[in-house]
């Protein structure tokens, strides 16, 4: 099991807390579909702050969760591995979240 | 050893390269200037200072760095190529042919050389943006930085900025990659500057396979690494993903450099790209499996261009040096260089064969063996083909004496403020490369001297309703045996009354004489005479066309001149192709045998029974008036004239004569061996030859035997006429 769910005011909220990659991609995808089911207006929030690796498959799977709940989602405490990714893909602009950068986990690669 | 080679071909191609620089700044004169040729007039620069860089020719280097910055400047706009600076680049070539020459003997540069050089580069430096250090003779200068080119190309391409495209296959991830990580490493090669990652291809997440992968990548990349290095990258998944480097604009104008000086000419284009760095190996297969595959009639270059691997310039770089190494080993293939003198013994042989084998057909014939007769007049046959081969193997075209006139025209239309255009034709005419040689000197001073005292100034011409810019012509053509050369300009003509003046006043004809307008315009050709009013340094001294007389006739040739009153002059040079061997008519006088030259004859008469010509020398042919010299008298042939006598007619610069002989002998080939100095002031005779038979046959000079008989057709002729006034 890689996810947890919380309830929140507004919501819920879906900890992930796994690595999120081409191994474990498929299952938590499954995880998500069931606990999204279509149609759904409350508000999510995804916490990353588990995610302790995450790859272009990764990526792809949050692409898609963005893509599918719009607004609804928000991405939250997102972990450093996330960070860097969406620096490196330059995606962060695509999700749309408040991220807080450290300074020394900037990577240099950000334009 | 081999460095003394490789400094000998950088002599060589240097002075090619200079001559390239030349030819192509004249066509710019005309205004005829075009991209292309600029860029090639800066890369001529850039290839001698390189080269000479390698050798070490410090003077070289740092003269033609200059030079090239202007070119540079010209080739990037920011110059026009107004006559003042065309000049001064045409100067400067000079002056690197100079330097060249001088590295080539070794020899250190003499002091007013390098005052020119110094003045030359003060005033190319006008044309630089900024007062540029002077460069110190020694110091080896930075190369400058190529201006860059503006053209297509990666969107957001920088000097150094590599755009890559990158997409992936769908089973990368499952086979262990992550593209991400891909992307991760190619910041340990440089910066990624920018990066977008396509998402467009992802499905919705419902009906998705998540270990698919469906991202793309564009992204700059700035780096210095290779185009190799950034592709072994993506090495382990090349074959699953579509990877598109596109270089950086700097990396085209490297890659057409590095192309352009590719040393070994590859035949083929993609192989030319790979070795010029501008496309992997793998790039080129893809494109050639493409090409293979779905449109086996597009060509490779369209190919990558449309797949974004190559810059259109540098697929177009690679074709011209394709085009460039395919003429190259055409001509390779098509021409040896063989020493001079080697090829003189083979014509020389080849003459010896000719006599022997003229020899055996003789005896063959003698014999009244049928076969053997006809087994050597086989022989015979074959040895005249080889003959021919042997003695074209010499015949180089005249273009290669004309193709200095283009520029001698403009630096000689500048000195005498004339505006002349030159028109050349026949430069493809053939003729002995030894007579190519002897024939520059005298053609330069016919040249000159029409454009200095032939053709009016501008202000004179159109006064006299001519177009203001005058014409020089050169004009090369054979005719029956020979090469006609003409040097013809459109000027005022020659004045025939001044020229007879000026004889008379010499000393060279007397004032009773009556001359035929050749005659008066052969007078100019005499040493010592010059009408010219004033004395230019360029012709007028008096001294030089009697020196052209004697170098074409030193050839067997000779000059003819045409004039017409301000319409112009035509001095026509007739040589014969070659000084080695000529077709011969064979004619006997008693024992002595002489040979025609069998072009020169044109028929043949009995000489009418009974001698019915009288005294006279001349005889009435179809209507005409025929001089005649009787060769026996002429050279006093002591046996007594038979009963039947022949005259072969035989014609020369459209003047005929008779030459009455004993016996008509056939055509025969004849090798000219020249007489010895003791025979050289011998009138009427050329040369000797050794016949057939192994008799020694002399040449008669035909030329001077036509001039021969119609001077004395004239004296006889005034003779008679004082004769008849006598008796009157």
């Amino acid at each position: 099991m890689s996810l947890r769910i919380d309830t929140t005011p507004s919501g819920r909220r879906l900890h992930i807390e796994s690595e999120l990659t081409v191994a474990t991609a498929a299952a938590v995808r499954e995880e998500i579909l069931t606990a999204l089911p279509p149609g759904g207006t409350d508000e999510i929030e995804i916490d990353l702050s588990g995610v302790s690796e995450i790859d272009t498959a990764g990526l792809q799977l949050m692409l898609q969760l963005k893509r599918k709940c719009g607004a609804r989602l928000r991405l939250v405490n997102h972990s450093p591995a996330v960070l860097q990714i969406l620096d490196l893909s330059n995606l962060g602009a695509q999700f749309g979240d408040p991220v807080v950068i450290c300074p020394h986990e900037r990577s240099s690669v950000q334009s | 050893m081999i460095v003394d080679e490789a400094r000998g071909t950088f002599f060589e191609e240097a002075q090619e390269l200079l001559r390239q620089m030349e030819q192509i700044l004249l066509a710019f004169e005309i205004g005829t200037q075009n991209e292309e040729e600029v860029n090639e007039l800066f890369r001529a620069a850039h290839t001698i200072k390189g080269s000479a860089g390698l050798f070490r020719f410090e003077e070289i280097v740092s003269f033609t760095h200059v030079v090239e910055s202007v070119l540079d400047r010209l080739r990037s706009g920011a110059l026009e190529a107004d006559d003042g600076l065309l000049g001064l680049l045409l100067e400067s070539g000079d002056h690197i042919g100079t330097l060249v020459a001088a590295a080539a003997s070794d020899s250190p540069l003499v002091e007013a050389v390098q005052a020119l050089g110094n003045a030359l580069v003060a005033r190319l430096e006008a044309f630089l943006p900024r007062p540029a250090e002077t460069p110190l003779a020694g110091e080896f200068l930075p190369e400058p930085e190529p201006a860059l080119a503006v053209s297509g190309g990666g969107p957001l391409g920088g000097a150094d900025t590599w755009h890559l495209s990158l997409r992936f296959g769908a089973d990368v991830l499952r086979m262990g990659m992550d593209p991400l990580a891909f992307i991760r490493y190619l910041t340990t090669l440089g910066d990624i500057v920018h990066i977008e990652t396509l998402c467009d291809a992802l499905p919705p997440i419902e009906d998705f396979d998540p270990e698919a992968c469906h991202l793309g990548f564009e992204l700059d990349l700035r780096s210095a690494a290779s185009r190799q290095e950034i592709e072994a990258v993506f090495e382990f998944v090349q074959d699953d993903a579509q990877i598109r480097i596109l270089p950086p604009h700097a990396r085209v104008e490297d890659d057409i450099a590095l192309i352009a000086e590719l040393p070994e000419e590859s035949s083929r284009l993609g192989e030319i790209l790979v070795a010029g760095g501008a496309l992997t190996r793998r790039e080129l297969e893809q494109a050639l499996r493409a090409q293979a595959q779905d449109a086996p009639e597009r060509r490779l270059g369209e190919i990558l261009t449309d797949a974004g691997a190559v810059h259109e310039q540098v697929v177009e770089a690679a074709l011209d040096k394709q085009k460039r190494g395919e003429e190259r080993r055409a001509a390779e293939s098509r021409s040896v260089k063989v020493p001079a003198d080697k090829l003189d013994r083979l014509i020389d042989l080849v003459g010896e064969l000719v006599i022997a084998g003229a020899g055996t057909q003789l005896l063959a014939n003698r014999s009244r063996l049928g076969e053997l007769a006809e087994s050597a007049s086989q022989v015979n046959r074959l040895v005249e083909e080889v003959r021919d081969a042997a003695l074209r193997l010499r015949m180089v075209q005249i273009g290669e004496v004309f193709n200095r006139f283009p520029r001698v025209v403009r630096d000689v239309s500048r000195e005498l403020g004339k505006d002349i255009e030159l028109k050349i034709s026949g430069a493809e005419t053939e003729l002995d490369k030894s007579m190519v040689e002897r024939l520059g000197d005298p053609l330069m001073h016919l040249m000159r001297n029409s454009m200095d005292h032939g053709l009016e100034t501008a202000e004179e011409r159109l006064a006299r309703g001519k177009p203001a810019r005058g014409t020089v012509g050169l004009a090369a053509r054979h005719e029956s045996g020979s090469i006609v050369i003409e040097v013809r300009d459109d000027g005022r003509g020659l004045d025939r009354e001044r020229i007879l003046r000026k004889a008379i006043e010499k000393g060279l004809v007397q004032e009773s004489q009556s001359l035929e307008d050749g005659e008066v315009y052969q007078l100019i050709l005499q040493p010592g005479f010059s009408t010219a009013e004033k004395v230019t340094n360029l012709s007028g001294r008096g001294v030089g066309m009697d020196v052209v007389k004697s170098s074409i006739e030193a050839l067997r040739g000779s000059i003819e001149i045409q004039s017409q009153a301000g319409e112009g002059t035509c001095m026509r040079l007739t040589l014969p192709l070659t000084l080695a061997i000529i077709d011969g008519f064979l004619v006997g006088v008693g024992c002595a045998r002489f040979v025609l030259p069998l072009e020169m004859v044109v028929e043949c008469i009995e000489l009418p029974a009974g001698d019915g010509a009288g005294d006279r020398d001349y005889l009435n042919l179809r209507g005409q008036v025929l001089p005649f010299l009787r060769l026996r008298e002429l050279f006093e042939v002591p046996h007594p004239a038979p009963r039947r006598q022949n005259v072969v007619v035989v014609q020369y610069g459209g003047r005929q004569a008779g030459l009455a002989v004993d016996s008509l002998m056939g055509e025969c080939q004849t090798v000219i061996k020249p007489l010895g100095v003791l025979f050289e002031k011998l009138r009427g005779i050329s040369g000797s030859t050794v016949l057939a038979s192994g008799e020694v046959g002399l040449i008669l000079d035909v030329p001077q035997l036509i001039q021969l008989a119609t001077a004395r057709e004239g004296v006889q002729i005034g003779n008679a006429a004082r004769q008849r006034v006598a008796q009157s």
